[in-house]
């Protein structure tokens, strides 16, 4: 639950999630009813099934292409995104600067980003972030 | 269309272009990406594809919950291992996923009509 809380206090985000890859098994923080959580942890999971189909149709093309094993997926409306790494998802808004910072976070944890996320997130900022931060 | 621009964004491996229905028209490639035209043009027909079940999803999402701000589509990504797959409505860019800057991906391809 530390990277629902941790994506939650991104302001921006509406709502984050974890759901099970088999079963119904979700939990959530944020502004959704629980019936919509659970629709919305469907979704993901479907999704998510997808496109890990299609990342072993491109395997058959090009076995090292750099796709496989897929992270995640990200579905950008015109105000909102959904995003998805893992088992976990988040509904944010469009506005700048956050759909980075949700990715940012979200590959951190759950994906393959292995600095410390703050350093990553504040490197905009330029000069010696390590000793801004720390 | 000119892809020079897509291929400026942060990290872009590739940058292609393709019709309605996913057959790839144009495309460049980072010298040094494996990325081959084969793999631009399957990724291509997963994202048109991926993009109709999105705007399903979206329009079923909004009539059963009431939320706004989904529709319509702007875009889609796919976040593979290395890189990510980040497309709009026909034109697409490959980004390492180490260098990603996925907003500027979606505004670079805004520009195209995403």
């Amino acid at each position: 639950m530390r990277i629902i809380s941790q994506l939650l206090a991104i302001p921006g985000v509406i709502a984050a999630g974890e759901y099970a890859y088999r079963g119904d098994r979700f939990s959530f923080k944020g502004d959704l009813s629980p019936e919509l959580a659970r629709m919305a942890s469907i979704l993901c999971r479907s999704n998510t099934l997808s496109i890990n189909m299609q990342s072993e149709i491109f395997s058959a093309f090009a076995e090292d292409c750099g796709c496989k094993p897929v992270q995640g997926w990200v579905v950008r409306g015109k105000e909102m995104s959904v995003c998805v790494v893992g088992n976990y998802f988040c509904f944010c808004q469009n506005a700048p600067g956050v759909f980075n910072d949700v990715m940012t976070i979200m590959r951190a944890k759950v994906g393959d980003i292995e600095e410390n996320p703050l350093v990553y997130m504040y490197a905009k900022l330029g000069g010696d972030v390590n000793e801004k931060l720390y | 269309m000119n892809l020079d621009n897509l291929m400026q964004v942060p990290g872009a491996l590739a940058a292609f272009q393709y019709d309605d229905r996913g057959d790839l028209k144009s495309h460049q490639v980072k010298e040094g990406s494996e990325l081959t035209p084969q793999v631009l043009d399957l990724l291509a027909h997963t994202c048109v594809a991926n993009m109709a079940i999105a705007t399903m999803e979206a329009r079923g999402w909004e009539a059963l919950t009431g939320q706004t701000g989904f529709e319509p589509i702007q875009g889609f990504s796919l976040i593979g291992l290395d890189w990510s797959a980040v497309v709009g409505r026909n034109h697409g860019i490959v980004v390492k996923n180490r260098d990603a800057d996925y907003e500027a991906a979606f505004a670079a391809l805004s520009a195209y009509g995403a």
